[in-house]
């Protein structure tokens, strides 16, 4: 990747820069969890959708790509509408 | 590698992180161990309040009183932001029952010096909209606050770091040493450390560190849901919770023989929004051993609550689910100092439902305890001693 002062944005949703990446790992992130707890990549509207596997990119460089757990994935899986999710059975 | 430490503390949590924190501050050498990561346990997994008025008058709310007294200028001394704002706070009250249950905590609270009163409907929807009409009033409490606990967590461990204290993550603990009932040190994964002061601060997991040198500690894990919303503008006044939820941690034979599925699950309101807008829906109290799941009967019983409360909220999208285990104890109330006959371990352990309140006001008691033998008030109730006797 060529150099730019240009920020580099992996996690578009919740606008967070690889330079803040790199620092949450600095600080002891190991996992995509950690990462997510210091930064908030991957929290926004498509949960990370976009910016796991870059994450886990960067991350791999510190680690074996075995040892990256993926965060825990929860429900609801998708975005649901309250009234929705309280009326289906 | 072997290492010395004037103290170790297991756990990363805010618990672990506060008290590291206050005794690096004073210039003990402290190494905290975690097994994980910071905030990876019930404190990266939990709801925001600083809530006083949810707190039993008498040891419970003195203890959430002097906490948040000491978080109005944490921020300040952590030089980290941890998003605390004084918002104020509602508990919703549905039945008249329930009314003069919480007539009579209230006014209890009050002769404990805490600013709170009853409010009529109007007067509620005045504070909070959207209330359904159903709704006999509320109370309120302008001391209130909130915080971000994953945020609360880093800045505690940063600025425990600053005065010199070592925090080791993904470290496991294999022994503990005990010589003629003095703590001597721990064997971790990575090398021994000698040490004379152990504090065992692992939350919900606290029991199996006791186990590691026979001690039976009473803490269960309880487990607590919460529903996430996408940002939304400003809609949530502060921290909103239910008289129901109150009435059911001090009068459970109230709801005791309820079958719903709500009833059993615990589910009582719990309501904030984060500064990106996120309202935080809660939650549920469930033992359900160490499974931090989420359960599709859980979330749909939290919004159905939640909506039956307030039906704007039915307009709303979820867009994640998150589940914490609290360190539950039989009495409500943490283990909170020196074990007998072991000369050199403590407790701190076991918040329940009110870790993040009381961070704080735990890490200064166990330092106080730990550097001068004594701290500003009576906390014999809170001795770890009345079950480990
Ligand atoms: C749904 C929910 C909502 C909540 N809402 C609120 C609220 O609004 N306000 C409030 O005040 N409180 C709230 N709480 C309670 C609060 O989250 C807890 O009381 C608090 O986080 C407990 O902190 P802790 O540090 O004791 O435990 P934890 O945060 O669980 O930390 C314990 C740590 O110990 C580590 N550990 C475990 N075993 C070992 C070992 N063998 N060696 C090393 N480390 C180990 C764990 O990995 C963990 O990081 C809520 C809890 C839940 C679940």
């Amino acid at each position: 990747m060529p150099e730019t002062n240009e920020k580099i944005y992996i996690c578009r949703c919740e606008e967070v820069t690889k330079e803040e990446i790199e620092q949450a790992i600095k600080d002891g992130a190991t996992t995509l969890s950690g990462i997510k707890k210091r930064t908030h990549a991957g929290m926004g509207l498509c949960q990370g959708r976009t910016c796991q596997r870059l994450i886990a990119g960067i991350l791999s460089k510190e680690r074996e790509m075995a040892q990256i757990l993926p965060p825990t994935i929860r429900p609801p899986v998708r975005t649901a509408l309250i009234a929705d999710f309280i009326k289906e059975d | 590698m072997n290492q010395k430490a004037d103290v170790v503390v297991i756990g990363g949590g805010v618990i672990g992180t506060a008290i590291t924190f206050y005794l690096s501050q004073r210039g003990q050498k402290v190494i905290l161990i975690e097994k994980n990561d910071l905030a990876s346990g019930a404190s990266g997994a939990c709801d925001q309040d600083i809530i006083l008025q949810s707190k039993n008058p008498g040891i419970h709310l003195q203890l959430a009183l002097a906490s948040s007294q000491m978080y109005k200028t944490l921020e300040k001394e952590l030089d980290y932001d941890i998003e605390y704002e004084n918002t104020g706070g509602m508990i919703l009250i549905e039945t008249p029952e329930e009314l003069k249950i919480m007539e009579d905590f209230v006014n209890r609270q009050k002769a404990l010096g805490l600013q709170v009163e009853i409010l009529n409907y109007k007067e509620a929807l005045r504070y909070q909209r959207g209330l359904s009409n159903h709704l006999v009033g509320s109370t309120y409490s302008p001391q209130d606050a909130h915080v971000n606990p994953i945020r609360l967590n880093l800045g505690f461990a940063q600025a425990a770091r600053r005065y010199g204290a070592e925090i080791l993550l993904e470290t496991e603990i294999t022994k503990i040493k005990v010589k003629n009932n003095q703590i001597e040190g721990l064997e971790t994964n990575r090398g021994t450390i000698y040490t004379p002061v152990i504090i065992n601060a692992a939350g919900a997991w606290a029991p199996s560190i006791g186990r590691m040198i026979g001690l039976k500690i009473p803490i269960k894990p309880r487990r607590g849901q919460i529903v996430i919303t996408e940002p939304v503008p400003p809609f949530v006044m502060g921290d909103v919770l239910s008289a129901r939820y109150i009435v059911a941690k001090y009068n459970p034979e109230l709801y005791n023989n309820s079958e719903s599925a709500a009833v059993k699950l615990g589910v009582g309101l719990s309501l904030s929004q984060t500064r990106k807008g996120n309202i935080l829906i809660g939650a549920t109290r469930e033992f359900a051993g160490y499974d931090i799941t989420n359960t599709r009967t859980g979330i749909k019983e939290i919004l159905k609550n939640a909506t039956r409360l307030i039906p704007e909220l039915k307009e709303m999208n979820i867009i994640r689910a998150i589940a914490g285990l609290r360190p539950y104890t039989p009495d409500g109330l943490p283990l909170l100092g020196p074990v007998n006959g072991l000369n050199g371990f403590y407790l701190a352990a076991g918040h329940e439902g009110d870790g993040i309140a009381l961070a704080p006001i735990t890490g200064k008691i166990i330092a106080d305890l730990i550097t001068d033998g004594k701290t500003f008030m009576d906390v014999t109730a809170l001795s770890p001693n009345r079950f480990l006797m």
